[in-house]
C-alpha cells in the first residue's frame, strides 16, 4: 500500500495536473468554424476556398494553420487572383478575420459571391444522387481524396442545404463561390486593408506593425488570414521594395509572426512571375521562405486546348493553364518528396463557379470511381492507348 | 510501409563521426529541404542509446564523452524543432534542460524585436514545463550561472537575456554590418559557452547552423555584409566548438547565375550567395549535397544525397568518408530510408 502511495505523490499526480493543461489548449480551435484537423496528421487545417486547391496540399485536404502559400504566376492573367479572392470569400464566410496588403478596399468588394446549393453545382448532380444512395460515406465526404489526387472535386458542400439534411447540422468547411456574382455577407466588414505607406525606409514595416498589433490584439480564438495580392508589383509597390534587404526581412518577420502564433493565422500571397522571373536570386529566396510555393502557368489563349490534352472533351471544359507545384506546406518541411500530388502535371481550368485542378493529359486514378464516371463519356480508353 | 530506425544504417557513420574542428556544409534546394538531415545530426549527438549503444539510460558515448548540441536556426522556429525531434524520439526540451542542447532562435525577433516579445518565451516555456513532469525546475539547473537573472524582455536592446529554464535565446539584428554580425556571434557564443560550463573533459561540442546564408540575403551590402564578412562570422563561431554543421540552400539561381557565363546580369544577392556557398565547400570536410532527382518526382524517392569531400578534407587522416550518392525517402510518419540507387 505504501509503494501505491509514494508513486501517487512523486510523479503520477504531476503528470496528471499536466496532461488536461496540455489538452485543453488545442480543444477551442477544433470548435472555431472554418477549421478541421487534417486527415494526415491532425493539425488544424482551414480552406483555401477552392476545394481543388485543398486537395492539392499534400494530404492535409487545406492549408495547415501558420502556413503561408505562394502562389506565382506567368504572364497578365490574374487567375492567381481570382485563387486569391476565393481565398479571402472563403475567410468571410467563415467569419475569420482578413488582412488585405496594398490594395485600396475596391478589391474587397470583387469578391466572388457565395452560391446557393442546388443550381451551383448542377454538373455534379450524378455525384449528389450518389451521395444520397451511400449514406455510410456522409462524413467522410469532406476530407481530402487520398488515392485519387485532386480529380473529383466532390467535397464542395452545401452552404443551404435544401434536401440533406445531414450536411445542416456541419459547419462547411469550404464553400462554393461564383465569380460573376458580388459576395454579400456580414463577415465582409471583418476585412481589415492595410495600405502603403510611402516611406524611404522598407515600405514593409509599417505593413508589419499593423500586422502584429491587430493579430495580438484580437482574442485568441479569431482567425486571421493575410492576403497580399500581387506582390511587389510595380503599380502597387514603390521601386525600393523589391530591394532584397526589405522584401526578404519582411518574408522572414512574416514568417515569425506566423509561427509565433501558429494556430491562427494563414497567408497567401501572389507574384507575378513575368516580372520576377523564377530564374532570379530574389525570387528563389522569397520561394525558399514561404510554405508552399505554386506555380500557374497559363496557356496562351490562342493556343488550341482541346489538342493539347487529352482529357477535354467535348463536355469537359479545356484547361487554361499548368499548374505545378514546386512547394508543399509541412510536407516539404520535413523533407519533401512522398507524396502522390507531387510532380504530377496538373492543369488548372477556371469557369465561373470554380477553381479545378486536375491531372494534365491523364486518366483519372483507378481508385476514383465518380471521376471516371464523369470523364466515362468519351476519351478513356483512347487516353490510355497514347500513354504507351 | 515499416517504420525506419531513425538513424538510416547507411548515413550512421557519417552522421555520428565528426573530426576536430571540422565543417560540414549540408546544401539544400526548394524541392529537397535539409530539416530531416539536421534531425539526424541531431539525434545522431544526442539520442539515447537504445538503438545502438550498449548502455541504456546513459546519453554517453562509447568512449565516455557525452554530445552537447547547439542549434542555430534562421528559418524555423522552436516548435518545429521539437515537434518534429520528438517524432524521432528526442526530447529536446528536456535534453535543453539538462544542459545537452542549446537552441537558438534567427527566426521570431531577428529583425523586428518590437512587438511579439512577450508571447513566444511564455509558450516555451510552459511546453517545457508540460514534458517535465518528473523534475523540479531548481533542480534542473546545476551547472547554470547566475539563476536570478530573470529579465522581462527589453525590446530593442540586443543582449536580451532570459535565464528562465527552457527560455529559448533570440538573436536580433541591429546596426550595421560587422557590428551588428558580431553583436549576434557574442549572443551565440554566450550560449555556447553556458553549455561548456557544464562539460567535461572530453566532451564534443557540436554547433549547427541551420541557414545562415539567410542572414546573408537579407542584409546584404547595403547593410554592410557580404559574403566575406558571413564567412568570418562562421569562423568565428567555429573555434568555440568541437565540430560545427552548416546548412544552405544551393538552388541554382543562388549558385549559377553569379558566372558570368549567361547572358543575365547577376544580382549582388546572387553573387554574394555564390561566393559565400563556394567559400564554405572550399573549407567543408565534408559536403552533403541534397537535391531532387533529375529524372522528375517518383513515389518513392524524396531525393537524392551526395556526399563528397570538401575543400578542407585532409588526407593523411585514413577516414571513413567515403565518398557516394545515394537516394533517400521520406514516409508520411517522418522516418527517412536511405538506399542505394537501385536497391529499394
Amino acid at each position: 500500500m505504501s509503494f501505491r502511495k509514494r508513486n501517487i505523490g512523486l510523479s503520477a499526480g504531476v503528470d496528471r495536473a499536466a496532461v488536461p493543461n496540455a489538452s485543453t489548449q488545442p480543444a477551442p480551435l477544433e470548435s472555431s468554424p472554418g477549421i478541421r484537423p487534417s486527415p494526415d496528421d491532425g493539425r488544424p487545417t482551414t480552406s483555401t476556398g477552392a476545394p481543388s486547391l485543398d486537395n492539392l496540399l499534400a494530404g492535409h485536404a487545406g492549408l495547415p494553420m501558420g502556413k503561408l502559400l505562394l502562389i506565382e504566376e506567368n504572364g497578365t492573367t490574374d487567375f492567381a487572383g481570382a485563387l486569391l479572392r476565393y481565398y479571402a470569400a472563403e475567410g468571410v464566410v467563415q467569419e475569420q478575420k482578413i488582412h488585405v496588403v496594398g490594395v485600396p478596399e475596391q478589391w474587397g468588394r470583387s469578391l466572388p459571391g457565395l452560391i446557393g446549393t442546388a443550381e451551383s453545382l448542377d454538373e455534379k448532380r450524378s455525384d449528389k444522387r450518389k451521395d444520397e444512395k451511400m449514406k455510410i460515406a456522409w462524413r467522410y465526404e469532406r476530407l481530402g481524396e487520398f488515392g485519387a489526387g485532386v480529380a473529383g472535386s466532390r467535397d464542395v458542400p452545401n452552404p443551404t442545404p435544401a434536401g440533406e439534411q445531414e450536411t445542416t447540422a456541419k459547419p462547411a468547411f469550404c464553400h462554393a463561390f461564383d465569380l460573376t456574382k458580388r459576395l454579400t455577407h456580414p463577415g465582409i466588414t471583418n476585412m481589415s486593408f492595410i495600405p502603403l505607406v510611402p516611406s524611404r525606409e522598407s515600405p514593409f514595416t509599417s505593413i508589419l506593425k499593423q500586422l502584429q498589433t491587430s493579430i495580438s490584439s484580437s482574442a485568441s480564438n479569431t482567425m486571421h488570414r493575410i492576403v497580399i495580392p500581387s506582390l511587389l508589383n510595380p503599380t502597387i509597390y514603390p521601386p525600393n521594395a523589391c530591394q532584397p534587404e526589405y522584401v526578404l526581412q519582411f518574408f522572414h518577420s512574416l514568417k515569425a509572426l506566423l509561427s509565433a502564433n501558429t494556430a491562427r493565422v494563414t497567408a497567401m500571397i501572389t507574384l507575378p512571375l513575368s516580372l520576377f522571373p523564377r530564374s532570379s536570386g530574389l525570387v528563389r529566396w522569397i520561394e525558399l521562405l514561404s510554405d508552399g510555393v505554386i506555380e500557374l502557368c497559363p496557356f496562351p489563349h490562342s493556343a488550341d486546348a482541346t489538342a493539347t490534352s487529352g482529357a477535354a472533351t467535348s463536355v469537359e471544359e479545356p484547361p487554361q493553364g499548368m499548374l505545378k507545384t514546386h512547394r508543399l506546406p509541412v510536407l516539404h518541411e520535413r523533407g519533401g518528396g512522398s507524396d502522390q500530388n507531387v510532380g504530377q502535371d496538373w492543369a488548372f481550368i477556371l469557369s465561373r463557379r470554380r477553381f479545378e485542378i486536375k491531372p494534365f493529359s491523364l486518366p483519372p486514378a483507378d481508385g476514383d470511381t465518380e471521376a471516371q464516371d464523369a470523364s466515362a463519356s468519351s476519351g478513356m480508353p483512347k487516353k490510355s492507348d497514347l500513354e504507351f | 510501409m515499416p517504420s525506419q530506425p531513425p538513424l538510416p544504417p547507411l548515413l550512421t557513420s557519417y552522421l555520428s563521426d565528426q573530426r576536430e574542428s571540422s565543417l560540414t556544409l549540408v546544401s539544400s534546394i526548394l524541392g529537397a529541404t535539409s530539416n530531416w538531415l539536421v534531425l539526424r545530426y541531431l539525434y545522431a549527438a544526442l539520442g539515447t542509446s537504445s538503438s545502438s549503444n550498449i548502455s541504456i539510460g546513459t546519453d554517453e558515448l562509447s568512449n565516455g564523452a557525452k554530445r552537447k548540441v547547439v542549434l542555430v536556426s534562421f528559418l524555423r522556429g522552436w516548435e518545429f524543432w521539437r515537434a518534429e525531434a520528438k517524432r524521432l524520439g528526442l526530447d529536446l526540451a528536456r535534453l535543453a534542460d539538462k544542459q545537452q542542447f542549446a537552441f537558438v532562435d534567427g527566426l521570431s525577433e531577428l529583425f523586428n524585436s518590437s512587438s511579439s516579445a512577450s508571447s513566444a518565451p511564455i509558450n516555451t516555456g510552459s511546453t517545457v514545463r508540460t514534458t517535465l513532469p518528473l523534475r523540479s525546475q531548481p533542480g534542473a539547473v546545476p551547472g547554470r550561472g547566475p539563476p536570478s537573472a530573470v529579465t522581462p524582455g527589453r525590446p530593442g536592446t540586443e543582449s536580451l537575456r532570459q535565464r528562465e529554464p527552457g527560455a529559448v535565446k533570440k538573436l536580433h539584428f541591429t546596426g550595421h554590418g560587422i557590428a551588428a554580425l558580431d553583436a549576434m556571434e557574442k549572443d551565440v557564443i554566450s550560449e555556447i559557452n553556458r553549455q561548456k560550463s557544464s562539460m567535461t573533459d572530453g566532451d564534443e561540442m557540436l554547433l549547427i547552423l541551420d541557414q545562415p546564408d539567410f542572414l546573408l540575403a537579407a542584409t546584404g551590402a547595403s547593410m554592410g555584409v557580404g559574403a566575406t564578412e558571413m564567412a568570418e562570422w562562421v569562423t568565428g563561431l567555429q573555434q568555440q566548438v568541437h565540430a560545427t554543421v552548416l546548412t544552405m540552400a544551393a538552388d541554382s539561381p543562388l549558385i549559377h547565375n553569379a558566372s558570368t557565363s549567361g547572358n543575365q546580369l547577376s544580382t549582388p544577392i546572387e553573387t554574394e550567395h555564390a561566393a559565400f556557398a563556394i567559400g564554405m565547400a572550399h573549407r567543408a570536410w565534408s559536403v552533403m549535397q541534397l537535391r531532387t532527382l533529375e529524372t522528375g518526382a517518383a513515389r518513392d524517392v524524396s531525393g537524392v544525397l551526395r556526399i563528397s569531400r570538401g575543400g578542407g578534407w585532409t588526407a593523411e587522416a585514413e577516414d571513413n568518408l567515403g565518398e557516394r550518392e545515394l537516394l533517400y525517402y521520406i514516409q508520411r510518419d517522418g522516418g527517412v530510408r536511405v538506399f542505394g540507387r537501385g536497391e529499394s
